[in-house]
């Protein structure tokens, strides 16, 4: 939201689907203080057999890089079992810090879960 | 509008990332006085968040509570924003790349806060401790960049 700020760190985070993807989506901001629970998340759903993961940032007011590399944490972790970690994004503020730190090459970026469902469907 | 913002302000915090999420509403509310973009106001809110983050780590070892102190010095359409902390300082030179952090998972902060300043400066030690102090300009002054 434009022109708002929040001294909270609050980041709550749920599930859902997209196809063969978890999708975690999360609601808040990703910095020092809520990392651990962003990791923690990863984690165990990854010890419980998701290797196809889809992070949602659309509802993430603020992203820094702690949160980025959280992210390639998971990344690696998945692909340790063969398998994909996408990123639901459409806010040009976070896609930028993709941008710069070159990371835009490294995950596939989807507008929404839309966006995934379809990149999926033409597979 | 913004509001009119003039002279030094600071901030002393304990070395805790719960506190890192208000460095960042004190530079963004300050910029916000200065009518900066809000692409200006987005790249120093994840620049004061990556200084603070790097002084709480620097600080990790040291027993005590060691705190940080942030120091905001406005002027008409530029920000310089001063990060200190006490603790153990590092070997400058361990700075890498994005591609770097990449291999490691970590250490994007500071080549991050590069891109989205205009002046960076480094002073570290391992007795005294780390002092960060950026820049940033809303609308580059000519002859600027």
């Amino acid at each position: 939201m434009e022109g708002t700020d929040s001294q909270q760190t609050e980041l709550n985070i749920t599930y859902g689907r997209a196809g063969d993807y978890l999708v975690i989506e999360l609601d808040g901001e990703v910095d020092v203080y809520s990392a651990n629970s962003l990791r923690g998340a990863i984690v165990e759903k990854v010890e419980e057999g998701e290797y196809r993961i889809a992070i949602d940032l659309n509802k993430v007011a603020f992203l820094d890089s702690t949160g980025l590399g959280v992210l390639v944490g998971g990344l690696k972790r998945v692909r340790s079992h063969q398998g994909e970690l996408g990123i639901i994004c459409n806010q040009d503020k976070i896609l930028r810090i993709f941008r710069i730190t070159g990371l835009e090459k490294i995950f596939p970026i989807y507008d929404g879960v839309e966006g995934l469902a379809r990149s999926r469907a033409g597979d | 509008m913004g509001c009119e913002v003039s002279g030094a302000i600071r901030l002393e915090m304990p070395s805790s990332p719960r506190y890192v999420s208000l460095a960042r509403l004190v530079v963004s509310t300050i910029a916000r006085g200065l009518e900066f973009s809000e692409e200006s106001i987005d790249d120093l809110k994840v620049v004061v968040s990556e200084m603070c983050t790097n002084a709480i780590i620097h600080c990790e070892n040291r027993k005590g509570e060691e705190r940080i102190q942030m120091s905001c010095m406005p002027r008409p359409g530029a920000l310089t924003v001063e990060v200190r902390d006490s603790g153990q300082g590092f070997d400058p030179s361990c700075v890498g790349s994005f591609e770097d952090g990449l291999a490691a998972g970590k250490g994007f902060g500071i080549p991050l806060i590069k891109c989205l300043v205009d002046e960076f400066e480094l002073q570290t030690d391992r007795e005294k401790g780390t002092l960060v102090r950026i820049t940033k300009y809303d609308h580059r002054p000519a002859g600027v960049g």
